[in-house]
């Protein structure tokens, strides 16, 4: 057996817990989950039936937590997991699953297989069998402090563009701000509006906020990609960051899994909870709402309907809150049939869109997303999460279906009351 | 040996050795898995895990809008061979007797008229969900060798429960009858060592998933 | 001639615009940065946009063309960025935005087109280390003015 092997082996085993085997205890073959999945609903291939995607764990599982399972090992009964066969589970792991967890909401016996997709990560990567292009983007992570390589003088050179135009300083390192906000790389590169949009609502609802120079990253490759001991110190440097400011709050922005990695994952990557709250923006949107502190004007004519980003809904717990939202601006909103906690998924998240390998299958299930809207014919789709929205893109683009995808914070700016816009309409 | 001290071997002893296995071989699987554990969560609760367990438990019993639409058959038959048998073992007059004399606690049975219409409609349920597992895509790749053979032992205590029940002439009754012993019994023996465990294991599964999603603020 | 000296000036003469007039005065915000993007097909879809005999399906066709270069030239999640490609990004986004029709961005097509062209040259300023702060708003604000002369 190679070093590696043996590695990632060992990272199985010490992945499975109580829950793990009470799953796969569970199984009885019955195949709901894959209906769930968008990879089998949209390809009719049994190869990415959810389940099945986990086979290599769930025989360490057997092979090493049940009695007979130990007994068929010890007498050479038992098929032991092999490199090759990691080798061909390793697109059913990282190409085909963005960890959307619908499987988990069907399942008749109640397994969490997004849970234990995220587990076997952690074997797969430690045996040696990620996406090199999610290797690349965690070295980038850890070296650089962002996968796409983004520094802080381009995030600098981006405030100073968005202060130019909302001809106000956006807080950099303030100590003592209520709220830290995080920027995943995706919004610095490709949807840099969003600093400004959120400079300017901060500024409408009076928040105290700050940026840190030293931890602005907000996506979390280790997470992506499976290795715990790196998606860790990704947190902790933005622990540190928080509680150099000494922040009560840190922000995650639009996107998904970073709110994954910070609200739910983090302490438990670092072992101990942490001095700050988390909130992701919609949730502080939300709240401002709420307190009457978030005043909007004018309504979008065009009919909307939201894409519940699936960490943030399904697996976030950030439902209602973008409802509330999008019900200050929309004049014409309707579902999604299957929506919430339901949605279907984008198909990118997870470190798919990273995966150029996984192109192909990821247009392809965008179909699922396309049934689902030509069911209700929108003007425009929103979302709060910045992978999904450019993937969303690629696939309406790809299907010929002419519909842009909104920001939802990005939206709520552009209907601010008040005189935070120049030129601002009313 | 004749056929009278087969069939009190098969009631007595037989019976006997298979409970203890089934027992102990529970026991020793739900250990299994609970010695195992969980890690504290140190994230700040949104909700309440074990309120979102405890619910996870009743409402995945049932179906959500889509997989009822998309899966139809797969659910609607296997309620029906679940609940069948279920009726079957426990709501059957001659069953309630048996777990009378072993636990000395007793519940009112069901016509027997009526079990025997559902002990068919159950042997017609299992043979179609068999038919399925061989002819859908899916359920053909995810099937090994324990999904047949666990079919089979499900469906032989119905089997020739009735076959015994009704005296067919195939065999003497007391032929009949053991055999109906011999299939509970070999249920119960293999019954800890597959899928089966899903009788009781269930009921972690979807506390765990309740309880994570729970915590979160979900409802799953 | 009307002299725009900032933003709110700008913004508000750009909404008074009917949107055939918007469409074109975006062209050539974008026109102006189109040093930035080397995918020739901006080129093209901006003769379209700047034109005001187009038709509707000659702007619908130059639309999807945006779109489909503003993708292809996005930085993919987790790959390395460049900011000198992404100021392709950017000059892609201000033409797809000058070609959207009204009412489908929150922000007005125009005014989004002018911000996405800033926004190209701020990305290529993070190449090249200069401050250009402000410099592309004042050139649009002359654009503009030039524009609601003609």
């Amino acid at each position: 057996m190679s070093a590696s092997l043996e590695r990632g082996l060992n990272a199985f085993k010490g992945q499975i817990d109580a829950p793990v085997a009470a799953f796969f205890s569970s199984c009885v073959r019955c195949g709901l989950c894959a209906e769930a999945c968008l990879f089998y609903t949209e390809t009719d291939d049994p190869t990415l039936t959810p389940i099945h995607k986990l086979e290599p764990l769930r025989r360490v599982w057997r092979q090493e937590y049940t009695f007979w399972g130990k007994l068929a090992k010890a007498v050479g009964l038992s098929k032991p997991v092999t490199d090759e066969e990691l080798t061909e589970w390793e697109p059913l792991v990282y190409d085909s699953c963005t960890m959307c967890g619908r499987c988990s909401m069907v399942c008749p016996v109640g397994n969490e297989i997004a849970y234990m997709i995220r587990k076997m990560r952690e074997g797969m990567a430690a045996a040696g069998h990620a996406p090199t292009d999610l290797i690349g983007a965690t070295q980038r992570a850890v070296t650089i402090g962002s996968p796409m390589g983004v520094k802080l003088p381009a995030l600098q050179a981006q405030i100073r563009h968005a202060e130019a135009e909302l001809g106000f300083s956006i807080p950099v390192d303030v100590e003592g701000a209520d709220y830290m906000l995080l920027l995943s790389s995706m919004e610095i590169m490709n949807f840099p509006e969003f600093i400004s949009a959120i400079a300017r609502i901060f500024k409408h609802a009076n928040v105290s906020w700050t940026i840190s120079s030293e931890a602005f990253e907000a996506t979390n490759s280790g997470i992506q990609i499976g290795v715990s001991e790196i998606a860790a110190e990704l947190v902790e440097r933005i622990v540190t960051a928080a509680g150099k400011l000494k922040v009560k709050s840190v922000i995650s922005p639009e996107c998904g899994h970073a709110y994954m990695a910070i609200r739910w994952e983090g302490p438990n990557l670092i072992g101990r909870p942490y001095d700050f709250k988390v909130v992701h923006i919609l949730e502080l949107l939300d709240e401002l709402r709420e307190q009457g502190r978030l005043q909007t004007t004018g309504k979008e004519t065009q009919r909307l309907t939201y894409h519940d980003p699936c960490q943030i809904s399904r697996r976030g717990g950030v439902v209602q809150q973008p409802r509330n939202l999008i019900d200050m601006v929309a004049g014409d909103f309707v579902e999604m049939p299957e929506t919430g906690t339901m949605n279907w998924c984008c198909g990118a998240g997870g470190g798919v869109s990273a995966n150029e390998r996984a192109d192909e299958l990821r247009l392809q299930v965008f179909k699922r997303k396309k049934k689902q809207l030509d069911a209700i014919h929108p003007d425009a789709l929103v979302s709060a999460c910045s992978n999904c929205r450019i993937y969303l893109e690629d696939g309406l683009e790809e299907n010929g279906m002419d519909m842009p995808v909104l920001s939802l914070t990005e939206t709520i700016a552009e209907h601010l009351a008040g005189s935070e816009q120049p030129g601002s309409k009313d | 040996m004749s056929e009278t001290e087969l069939l009190l071997w098969v009631r007595g002893p037989a019976l006997q050795i298979a409970t203890v296995i089934f027992l102990l071989g529970v026991v020793v699987r739900l250990a299994e898995i609970l010695m195992l554990g969980r890690k504290k969560d140190f994230a700040e609760a949104r909700g309440s895990a074990v309120a979102g367990g405890l619910r996870t438990i009743l409402s995945r019993t049932i179906p959500d809008r889509g997989t009822l639409q998309r899966s139809t058959f797969n659910v609607v038959a296997g309620y029906i061979f679940h609940i069948g048998f279920f009726v079957v073992l426990f709501l059957f007059a001659p069953h309630i007797l048996l777990f009378q004399d072993v636990t000395g606690v007793s519940w009112p049975s069901l016509p027997t008229p009526v079990v025997d219409a559902t002990a068919v409609v159950t042997m017609i349920a299992l043979l179609a969900v068999l038919a399925h597992r061989l002819l859908d895509p899916v359920m053909r790749f995810l099937s090994r060798f324990q999904d047949y053979l666990v079919w089979l032992v499900t469906i032989l205590p119905v089997a020739t429960g009735y076959l015994a029940f009704h005296r067919v002439g195939v065999a003497p009754p007391t032929t009949l009858i053991t055999v109906h012993i011999l299939s509970v019994e070999l249920l119960m023996v293999i019954f800890p060592f597959t899928k089966l465990m899903h009788t009781f294991t269930l009921f972690m599964a979807r506390y765990y998933n309740g309880a994570i999603s729970g915590y979160r603020g979900v409802n799953s | 001639m009307t002299r725009i000296n900032n933003d709110s000036e700008f913004r508000i003469a750009l909404d008074a615009l009917d949107p055939a007039r918007q469409r074109q005065v975006a062209a050539r915000f974008v026109e102006n940065v189109l040093a930035l993007c080397s995918d020739e097909r901006i080129a093209r879809v901006l003769r379209v946009a700047g034109n005001s005999e187009s038709s509707e399906d000659a702007l619908a066709e130059a639309l999807k063309t945006a779109r489909a270069t503003t993708f292809d030239c996005h930085t993919r999640c987790g790959s390395e960025g460049d900011w000198a490609e992404q100021a392709g990004y950017f000059v892609a986004r201000a033409a797809t935005a000058a070609l959207t029709p009204i009412g489908q961005m929150p922000s007005g097509p125009a005014w989004q087109a002018a911000l996405s062209s800033r926004m190209a040259q701020t990305s290529q300023s993070i190449v090249t280390g200069d401050d250009t702060a402000g410099q592309e708003s004042n050139q649009q604000y002359r654009i503009l003015s030039e524009f609601l002369e003609s």
